[in-house]
């Protein structure tokens, strides 16, 4: 399946409707099973991948409709990961949770996730992964000596989950890891930590920074000059950062180095309700292009669109499908 | 019958509960009372704060959804600052009669609106057009409104809690500056400036700071001064007249800060307010034996007090109503005499009161609530509340809080200084408001459920006392980031 110039896609999550809430919040009180949260999870899936095809994405994902936030469906996943799973209300909340020895190698079951979605889409389908260093951050370490350590050690059991999902069909795979933005002291070690990640995982894969959208808002200030230059020794094809509410200033970074990967550019403020037009996305682009070759570029919201309403998200989406054609014509595609 | 004694403290001029039991054991035997009816009654002994309010020293109130006329449950409410011991026999008897479909109202009322939300109610008028006609009031009275508030001057003026907010707010851009993550330009929002004291305070503390720290944040420095009455940010110019170049004086609608200035999303590093929520639009909700209910309010005033203003003010009392719609839309010239339209408009306020009825709540879903509230979060509420209850839903606070808070930058905070009930079992000690101060309407904010809106917008919320008044009973709301 070839992919058009100024590829689109979502940054992983899709609108997260109130009634799911309440439906997931439920669970947690034990008045539904687990059994039909799994059904409900499955018809809201599906349910999110069809707005994707209609708003005319060129990569779709699940949506990830099935986790409670980024961190805790990969916590409770993680073999040697002891939760209190009395410690959140809400089911949004953070899970308190520990490292009290070696994190074993074992399979997150998040395979079973992409075969969905891959059997609900003839478009191309991408998965997302919480990165280790993201995780380390919540994880409570009471075991290795040094959060490099237990990022290291996350790692090796996300790389051998990405490698079940290659051999599942998986040919995008974006790794998530707001929390540099926030510990961007930690970048240092993260690259390494990245490179442990992605060793041997033949796919597309892309790395994921923003300023975090955890209830919809930035959770850090600042700019991207942190990640530079150690970004450039990341053995990842994609670098996708939050552009569309911060403005393009960072941009500058990719005239000042030669990156050596494909860039996702957020074009749409997914902190924000307002819809941008096609108009709107496609100056950004063509701003961005100034600084990104556009074969090299790939359209995208900034983040996740979870916390907005699904007439936004979609609106959004379909804005952005848009503009990103408006460009296209404008290239002679 | 099941009587509530809210009060926590002995005060003599409150009717004891054995006269509230003997009263209604009397009115039950000389058959004002059906024995069912006598059954249910739930009687609130001391319910309300303020000394002026908007409440008859008893009212009674029918809970809709019984076919049974003779045994709809009543709830007395009994205002132990208006009821005099040895009256209550009297009072209790006229507010039961004559009794009507769905409310109990007194002879000789004018009303000047419908049943309606206390939000929606004229009350809101007259508060609105105090704030816009404040000078006029104040001339009238001879006595700035700070004189009105509980000692004398308001809590947002004490020197030392202007000193320490500067310092906490100078310490943050310190550590922004060492994590070079200092924005170019750095913004601060006041919302409700009142006479704009606080504000010049402030100002002076923190350029003082700077200036002896040498840390030259103040140039950086966007001060913004927000307030719907434009009156009222013009008066407040005089006293940051040292520092107008940082000034912006912006009128905002306190409801809805982010119309505004969409511009500051996730811009602004600190946002200040004090005692603005307890002046915004409020409901009031109540819980009775499971069910919920909307408090609905009218506006009426007493038509004894009506003709005794209108002959001090030379207003026919037929056209009392109107001259009231008429004051409420050009203010005082509503009556050719500039000083006899402000007595007219004192006066009337004074007299305002507001009956009440009870509406069931069918379908708590489709229930019109404020935008920043849900039904499962009042669920969610409520499930750790008392059963019997009677609380504000401060819609007007949570409206304002919700769209200020995507002001914040990722590092910024939200403080306020205002009245808060924290633990909705507070209620059942006293049900705080609304009031009347001067020309404006006081009312404790439902801090309890502004805790649970901040949590789903990403914050964590926080009460702690005032500590620089003793027997201040401000509290100081202020918020953190949520993981």
């Amino acid at each position: 399946m070839s992919l058009p110039i100024l590829p689109t896609t979502v940054v992983g999550s899709y609108s997260m409707p109130g009634w799911l809430e309440r439906l997931k919040t439920e669970y947690f009180a034990r008045r539904i099973s687990r059994h039909e949260l799994d059904e409900i999870h499955d018809t809201v899936v599906k349910a999110a991948i069809k707005d994707q095809e209609i708003a005319g994405l060129d990569i779709v994902s699940d949506g990830e409709l099935r986790r409670d936030n980024m961190i805790d469906y990969f916590v409770e996943r993680l073999p040697g990961v002891q939760i209190d799973r009395s410690s959140k209300k809400f089911y949004y909340d953070f899970y308190d949770c520990e490292v009290v020895g070696k994190i074993p190698m074992a399979p997150l079951g998040l395979v079973n996730d992409f075969r969905f979605l891959r059997e609900n889409t003839e478009r191309e389908a991408k998965i997302c992964i919480t990165g280790p260093h993201s995780l380390t951050k919540r994880i409570r370490n009471k075991h290795y000596p040094s959060e490099e350590a237990l990022a290291t050690d996350i790692a090796r059991v996300l790389n051998m989950e990405m490698k079940e999902l290659v051999k599942a069909g998986a040919r995008f795979i974006q790794i998530d890891e707001p929390y540099y933005s926030g510990f961007p002291e930690d970048f240092s070690w993260g690259v390494e930590v990245l490179n442990t990640l992605v060793e041997g995982v033949n796919a597309t894969v892309a790395v994921h920074i923003c300023y975090g959208n955890r209830y919809g808002k930035p959770s850090w200030a600042g700019n991207y000059r942190y990640l530079f230059p150690a970004i450039l020794k990341a053995k990842v094809q994609q670098l996708s950062l939050e552009f569309a509410r911060r403005g393009g200033e960072d941009l500058e970074l990719f005239r000042e180095f030669s990156v050596p990967f494909e860039v996702g550019v957020g074009v749409i403020d997914v902190k924000a309700e307002e819809v941008e037009t096609p108009e709107i996305v496609a100056a950004r682009i063509r701003k961005a292009a100034q600084f990104v070759p556009p074969e090299r570029m790939i359209v995208l919201p900034d983040c996740g669109l979870f916390h907005l309403p699904r007439d936004v998200a979609f609106a959004k989406l379909r804005a952005m499908v848009q503009g990103a054609r408006i460009v296209r014509k404008e290239l002679g595609h | 019958m099941i009587l509530h004694v809210n009060h926590t403290r002995r005060d003599s001029a409150v009717p004891t509960t054995s006269e509230v039991v003997e009263t209604l054991l009397g009115l039950l035997e000389e058959g004002t009372l059906e024995p069912t009816q006598y059954a249910r009654i739930q009687v609130h002994l001391d319910w309300i704060q303020y000394r002026h309010n908007f409440r008859e020293p008893v009212s009674v109130t029918r809970v809709p959804g019984c076919r049974d006329d003779n045994a709809v449950p009543l709830e007395i409410r009994i205002d132990g600052r208006q009821a005099a011991p040895g009256s209550l026999r009297e009072l209790v008897r006229g507010a039961l009669k004559p009794i009507a479909p769905e409310v109990v109202p007194g002879p000789g009322r004018i009303h000047l609106e419908d049943f309606c939300s206390f939000r929606r109610s004229v009350a809101w008028e007259f508060n609105r057009l105090y704030w816009s006609r404040l000078k006029d009031w104040e001339q009238a009275t001879g006595r700035d409104y700070e004189k009105a508030l509980p000692g004398g001057q308001s809590d947002a003026h004490h020197p030392q809690s202007i000193t320490d907010s500067v310092g906490d707010f100078w310490t943050l851009l310190k550590d922004l500056q060492s994590r070079n993550q200092l924005p170019e330009e750095v913004f601060v929002l006041e919302m409700g400036v009142g006479t704009g004291t606080r504000a010049g305070m402030w100002l002076d503390r923190f350029l003082a700071l700077d200036q002896q720290r040498e840390t030259k944040f103040y140039p950086r420095l966007r001060f913004l001064l927000g307030d719907y009455s434009l009156a009222t940010l013009e008066r407040s110019r005089a006293a940051v007249k040292n520092h107008l170049d940082q000034c912006s004086f912006i009128a905002l609608d306190a409801l809805d800060p982010i119309r505004t200035l969409s511009f500051l999303r996730h811009k602004i590093l600190h946002v200040h307010s004090s005692n603005m929520y307890d002046n915004l639009p409020d409901e009031e909700i109540e819980r009775r034996d499971g069910r919920i209910f909307w408090v609905q309010v009218r506006a009426y005033l007493p038509t004894a007090e009506a003709a005794r203003i209108g002959e001090a003010c030379d207003v026919p009392v037929s056209q009392i109503a109107k001259t009231v719609n008429r004051l409420l839309d050009v203010g005082p010239e509503c009556l050719p005499d500039h000083s006899r339209g402000v007595q007219f408009w004192q006066e009337i306020w004074a007299a305002l009161r507001l009956e009440e009825r009870m509406v069931a709540v069918e379908d708590l879903q489709d229930s019109p609530f404020p935008a920043a509230l849900n039904s499962a979060q009042l669920d969610d509420i409520l499930s750790e509340a008392p059963s019997d209850l009677r609380f504000q839903l401060s819609s007007g606070a949570l409206e304002s809080f919700r769209n200020t808070l995507p002001l914040l930058h990722p590092r910024g905070y939200l403080q306020v200084q205002d009245i808060f009930v924290t633990d909705l079992n507070e209620y059942s000690m006293g049900f705080h408001g609304p009031g009347k101060l001067e020309g404006s309407i006081v009312n404790w904010v439902n801090g309890a459920l502004l805790r649970e809106v901040a949590e789903r917008a990403g914050y964590d919320l926080h009460f702690a006392p005032f500590p620089y008044r003793p027997g201040s009973r401000t509290s100081v709301l202020y918020t953190t980031q949520r993981e």
